[in-house]
């Protein structure tokens, strides 16, 4: 009886101890991808594999990452996060101890990096996520995890000092935010900067993702606000614009976040995106330099278009950075294939010293603080749909086009 | 805020009307072949993207295609249900948790294949009764009331007559009546449960399919977005009371209208907590439903 107690005791031990993961002897670099490849965000998910996919596809068609005058080709394993933690957390898992790769490259969802992460410490495994903005995942300093798109609190502010310089300048705004960790934090985020620059701000709610908002905007609309801004994913701003629209009411601005500049947000909106606002901190008409893999944010979009049909948005083109900080890095440190972890630990500290430059702009990831691992090297930007295209439209320093302002009214679109 | 009470039970209704379109079909096949159909967002989903396409080919409006979309999906659900009916009439095992997985795992594979067909993007159905609304101005308040929004409520409300109709007024409705009380019985009456049960099925997946183009009109589409309205279709069919049709309304009615009114006077973030807490105390005072009349 004691020794079965003393058996179990040892199992459950076992179970909260990580088993080490071999290094295996290979000529090429085994990378994980974990993405929603199903469910509610498989939108994302798979804009992040297309990013991923590019890259990936771009390096092989080089022959594969040059190590010490040896070309290295890189193979993708996939594992589905179904759009859900747990589920993501498990292929975390499956493809460390099973598939034993020798990096991650992470999920779309900020939430399902939150689950991912910590496995990803445990076994030590280094892991960019090209997609995922929640502060949270930064301020919880996990030492393995990376990501090449800046936090939503260091993108948010930019768009609504950008609606700040308009002019009659918006007084009042409303912001709504679906509840999961990224578009709760995009809201919230807007509602600092909005704090800050002295905007009333007459109505802050978070709904339930997937929610019909027509009531809630009913009630918006009441209190008429300039401007109405709104964290959320591609389904649901299909569904806030088409709310806003049923109950007639046309803000002076609207701001979203992730997915309108996706091609696919404008073709399902039609006209009635135009003029919408958003944040990012890529666009395929970026003024950017590279000698890695693409020279410029052009030739990115023009390989994207080629391949896929499809220009790729800031979220695609995050993923092909990911990848391009781990070759930068791997290059650095001269590691080879079937890295032990000793090699790893030397990985993190080489994505630590990077400052590289890309199509998609200045890859340098912070070092301490609330943005500890998250890319501070992006300037983020302003843009607008304008006669279906995205423009920037602030800061000042990258305008593309001047920003229209008021949005025009939805009925005489 | 008091002023926004009639714009709150307004959008109640109208949001309660999209309901009654999942759930009432749902309701239907529940009571007539005793399954619970998991895959009933996946209907309105393969209905959605049938009127996004044809919407798109032709360019004609979307609703112009409903008694199409009904008379096609009427056929795949009429094929489709003597599968179900074998696994539902098994004598091993438990067949009303087999058919439970049959239906769970159709919408599965529904899925999945949705996704490769149709792609992963969100679209939208354009429409002419999508373009507008119109306001209303009771005692001073102005009510809007989105066109695509009533349509849909009116459609949801035609249906419901129509399935009264047909399930009261007829001899195949007597029929259904009498296999959804007694399946022998029934069949010693010479009700055919075979194919009757077939009508029933393609009817409902019919009806569902119908739904699918109008929340595209309405809402978004998305391969992924049947779950979402297979919640909402059991939620409204359990507290309407399994299988009693005309509970459905009124049911879907109310959830629209705690919905509405949680959002605009209470934390909209709590909405779901509150449709649920609601249902959970309804089902505790009354477990067969609303009306006490489910099964």
């Amino acid at each position: 009886m004691k020794f079965g107690f003393v058996r179990a005791l040892l199992l459950i031990a076992a179970l909260f101890v990580a088993i080490p993961v071999h290094a295996e002897q290979r000529n090429f670099f085994k990378i994980g991808v974990i993405t929603e490849l199903s469910g509610d965000l498989v939108t994302g998910g798979n804009i992040t594999k297309r990013g991923y996919d590019l890259w990936a596809q771009e390096v092989n068609a080089k022959g594969g990452i040059e190590i010490q005058g040896k070309k290295y080709p890189v193979k993708l394993v996939y594992a589905d996060a179904q759009s859900n933690p747990a589920a993501g957390a498990a292929a975390a898992e499956r493809l460390i101890t099973q598939e034993k790769v020798d990096f991650i490259l992470g999920p779309y969802s900020s939430g399902v990096t939150l689950a991912v992460a910590p496995v990803v410490d445990k076994y030590k495994i280094p892991m960019i996520t090209g997609s995922a903005e929640s502060p949270l995942i930064w301020k919880n300093k996990f030492k393995y995890t990376f990501g090449t798109i800046p936090p939503i609190n260091f993108t948010g502010a930019t768009s609504i000092k950008t609606l700040t310089e308009m002019k009659p300048a918006p007084k009042t705004i409303a912001i709504i935010g679906s509840n999961d960790a990224f578009s709760k934090a995009t809201a919230e985020s807007y509602k600092a900067a909005a704090e800050k620059a002295k905007l009333k701000i007459v109505k802050f709610s978070i709904v339930p993702s997937g929610q019909d908002m027509t009531p809630l905007l009913s009630a918006v609309r009441s209190m008429k606000p300039d401007v109405i801004a709104f964290g959320g994913h591609d389904e649901e701003h299909v569904k806030f614009v088409k709310a806003l629209k049923q109950i007639g009411y046309t803000p002076k601005a609207l701001l979203m976040h992730c997915g309108i500049t996706d091609k696919a947000f404008i073709d399902a909106v039609g006209k009635d995106g135009e003029q919408i606002f958003g944040t990012t901190c890529w666009t395929g008409t970026a003024k950017t330099k590279s000698k890695v893999l693409w020279p410029n944010a052009a030739a990115y979009a023009a390989a994207s278009q080629k391949a896929f049909n499809n220009p790729g948005d800031y979220t695609q083109g995050g993923c092909s950075a990911a990848g391009i900080a781990f070759q930068t890095a791997l290059q650095k440190i001269g590691a080879k294939p079937g890295m032990d972890e000793a090699t790893r630990t030397k990985l993190i500290t080489a994505l630590e010293q990077i400052d590289v430059q890309t199509f998609y702009g200045r890859v340098k990831f912070a070092t301490s603080g609330e943005f500890y691992h998250a890319n501070v090297g992006l300037d983020p930007l302003t843009v607008q749909i304008q006669g279906g295209q995205v423009k920037t439209v602030g800061p000042k320093a990258s305008v593309e086009a001047p920003a229209i302002y008021p949005m025009k009214e939805w009925k005489s679109r | 805020m008091m002023e926004l009470l009639p714009q709150a039970l307004t959008d109640g209704i109208l949001l309660g009307g999209i309901y009654i379109t999942i759930a009432i079909a749902f309701s239907l096949t529940y009571g007539v072949m005793h399954v619970i159909d998991f895959a009933v967002g996946e209907w309105i989903m393969f209905g959605a993207f049938t009127g996004y396409y044809l919407n798109k080919w032709t360019g004609l409006d979307p609703f112009l295609f409903l008694p199409v979309i009904f008379v096609l999906y009427f056929g795949v659900g009429y094929v489709i249900q003597p599968v179900i009916h074998r696994v539902l009439s098994g004598t091993k095992g438990n067949p009303f948790l087999m058919g439970l997985v049959f239906t769970f795992g159709l919408a599965i594979m529904f899925r999945g294949l949705a996704l490769t067909a149709f792609g992963f993007y969100s679209n939208s159905i354009p429409s002419a009764f999508s373009e507008g609304s119109f306001n209303l101005e009771p005692l001073g308040l102005t009510v809007t009331i989105p066109t695509v929004r009533l349509v849909g409520l009116a459609y949801a409300l035609g249906i419901t007559l129509i399935l009264h109709y047909l399930l009261k007024k007829t001899n195949f409705g007597l029929g259904v009546r009498a296999l959804a009380q007694h399946k022998d019985a029934a069949g010693l009456m010479g009700v055919n449960s075979k194919r009757t049960g077939s009508y029933v099925y393609g009817i409902y997946v019919g009806i569902s399919a119908m739904t699918g183009v109008l929340l595209g009109c309405i809402l978004s589409i998305g391969a992924q977005m049947g779950n979402e309205y297979t919640i909402f279709a059991f939620f409204v069919v359990v507290l309407a009371g399994m299988g009693y049709l005309a509970g459905v309304p009124w049911a879907a009615l109310l959830l629209g209208l705690v919905q509405s009114i949680f959002m605009i006077y209470f934390n909209p973030s709590h909405t779901l907590l509150a449709v649920f807490a609601i249902l959970y105390i309804i089902l505790l005072i009354s477990p067969r439903g609303l009306f006490g009349k489910g099964v």
